[in-house]
């Protein structure tokens, strides 16, 4: 086995595997990690409305995948890394800077997953990319996008309103300053973060991470639905002196954000094809909209 | 130079601009600040580039774009208010008057678009299934990079080649249900990706702790950060009690770790 590359031996993947030859390419601890600051930053390379930053987040761990099952003849292997493919596909959205740490974590539990198949679930890796999404976005933005940036640009500004070139300069170094550290030193602390905790972890501790994980990860995706669906409803009765949204809102707040997550949740659950989903969501908002029913 | 000339290299402005919050993660290059400073330098006036900059700046610095939620686009509406601030010789304020009808087209043509590149995730889905593994990240890596740009760059090239009045008359074409719709129409696709996420992390018993999440950020106004702080504690405690007291924090609250008490 080539790889001597890690202190902590977690780079040895293919050993789990027979029939797998032991061809994969050892990679350093520091080109690592410079994979990991570059494709957080190209993370929100193909955003879109529908699952965000996932192909993002993909391409961020492709090569930790293809380090794992490299050999492309064997059907095993093959198999292995369609079903690793397909796990990142899932939902993601997080502050490109702090998603090096997600990044890094999620890289190590791969390689665990690869080590171990029987005894790791690899639903735990999403389980925790999803509880760790929502609280290091909220630090990342408010850090970067609401503390940074308005600092750097504040004064920038005001240095270009006299006429000064210095004005934005400076608001591009201020802002370089802070995120090419922090994206790396995610990247790194993530990696080494997953291997010391799953080094300690009992192969029974896994159901206490799923149930853990699965607390955070559910109330925060609760709280997003409070916070950023906003469906509201222009609708009034009684020509106009009663709105039927404050009738709502006494009953609880974000009453029609909630009930559309809970249809879309249903109609997941009945295998509705997506593509029929996402010509719901524009057909049916443009229409429902257009009527004055929902907005 | 010709008109035709300056548009292509307002356009590259803009290709600068996207590019970084796509490849960059969002240095904050894609400012007024900065972009109004490039195209003044580019079209030879470079303190009308910065005023125009300033004052773009200071009016845009409220507006932050988090999560799934677009605000009026400022930074592409900054480089078209600049180039035509400068090729009119008209002053910062006009230019800022100029900029606000195109931040709300440049907001819409962004929704439009972040809805339809879903379908490169689609593609990339059938990818996976035919093993061409190559093919799925350069559907993120190339094609994203390439329709993004020219999601910018378009719109940027049209605005500086046909003039401000085109635009002015395409806003006013538009129809206010449209818009309303397609604002509308992103927040039911948000509904779907949550509704997606929601469905990958349920196992039975859990629908109390989503619960528990959205009426504590709806009645309490708590945002997403406060709640997963909440729920890494929720979390601990839960564990605590359910597998005893040995059990290590999860992986997902390593806010609690402590590299002091490793050695245990």
């Amino acid at each position: 086995m080539a790889n001597t590359t890690t202190q902590t031996g977690h780079d040895t993947p293919t050993t789990a595997m027979q029939s797998g030859p032991k061809d994969s390419i050892p990679v350093s601890a520091s080109k690592r990690c410079r994979q990991f600051f570059w494709r957080s930053w190209a993370i929100q390379d193909s955003w879109n409305y529908e699952r965000q930053m996932n192909m993002g987040f993909l391409y961020g761990i492709a090569p930790t995948i293809d380090r794992l099952y490299p050999d492309e003849n064997d059907p095993q292997q093959v198999e292995k890394r369609k079903e690793a493919y397909k796990r990142h596909m899932a939902f993601y959205n997080c502050t490109p800077q702090t998603s090096a740490f997600v990044l890094g974590l999620s890289s190590s539990m791969e390689e665990e997953y690869a080590c171990d198949p029987e005894h790791f679930d690899p639903e735990t890796i999403n389980a925790v990319k999803t509880s760790l999404m929502g609280p290091l976005s909220g630090i990342g933005d408010s850090f970067f996008q609401g503390t940074i940036r308005v600092i750097a640009f504040g004064l920038g500004a005001s240095l270009a309103a006299q006429g000064s070139f210095l004005g934005p300069i400076l608001a591009m170094v201020i802002s370089a300053a802070f995120s090419i550290p922090i994206t790396y030193y995610c990247g790194k602390f993530g990696y080494e973060m997953g291997n010391s905790y799953l080094e300690r972890l009992q192969h029974g501790a896994m159901e206490k991470v799923m149930y853990a994980c699965g607390i955070v990860g559910l109330m925060a995706i609760g709280g997003m639905v409070a916070t950023m669906v906003d469906i509201t409803t222009p609708a009034t009765f009684a020509s106009g002196t009663l709105e039927l949204q404050s009738v709502l809102d006494q009953i609880f707040p974000q009453m029609l954000s909630i009930a559309a997550v809970m249809v879309m949740y249903g109609l997941i659950k009945k295998n509705v094809k997506t593509g029929w989903l996402l010509v719901i969501c524009i057909l049916g908002g443009i229409l429902l909209s257009a009527c004055g029913v929902l907005a | 130079m010709n008109t035709f000339g300056m548009a292509v290299l307002i356009g590259l402005v803009g290709i600068f601009c996207i590019l970084d919050s796509r490849l960059l993660g969002r240095l904050n290059f894609e400012q007024p600040l900065i972009t109004s400073a490039i195209v003044g330098l580019l079209l030879g006036n470079p303190t009308a580039g910065l005023a125009s900059g300033a004052t773009i700046e200071l009016m845009s610095m409220g507006l932050v774009q988090v999560g799934a939620a677009v605000p009026p686009d400022m930074c592409m509406a900054g480089i078209i208010a600049t180039a035509f601030a400068i090729l009119t010789s008209a002053d910062p304020q006009t230019a800022v008057a100029i900029a606000v009808p195109i931040a709300v087209l440049g907001q819409l043509l962004g929704v439009l678009f972040r809805t339809v590149i879903a379908g490169l995730g689609h593609a990339a889905d059938a990818a996976i299934d035919e093993g061409e593994f190559k093919k799925v990240t350069n559907y993120h890596i190339v094609w994203g990079t390439v329709l993004y740009s020219l999601m910018y760059f378009i719109p940027i090239f049209l605005a500086i080649y046909l003039g401000t009045g085109f635009v002015q008359n395409l806003v006013d074409a538009i129809p206010a249900w449209f818009t309303n719709g397609l604002d509308f129409a992103a927040k039911l696709l948000t509904a779907y990706g949550l509704a997606l996420l929601l469905s990958m992390m349920m196992n039975k018993g859990m629908m109390a702790f989503f619960l528990v999440g959205f009426f504590v950020c709806a009645y309490g106004g708590l945002s997403v950060t406060a709640i997963s702080i909440f729920g890494v504690l929720v979390a601990i405690i839960l564990t605590t009690l359910r597998f005893g007291k040995d059990s290590r924090p999860a992986l997902g609250s390593d806010e609690d770790h402590d590299s002091l008490e490793d050695d245990d």
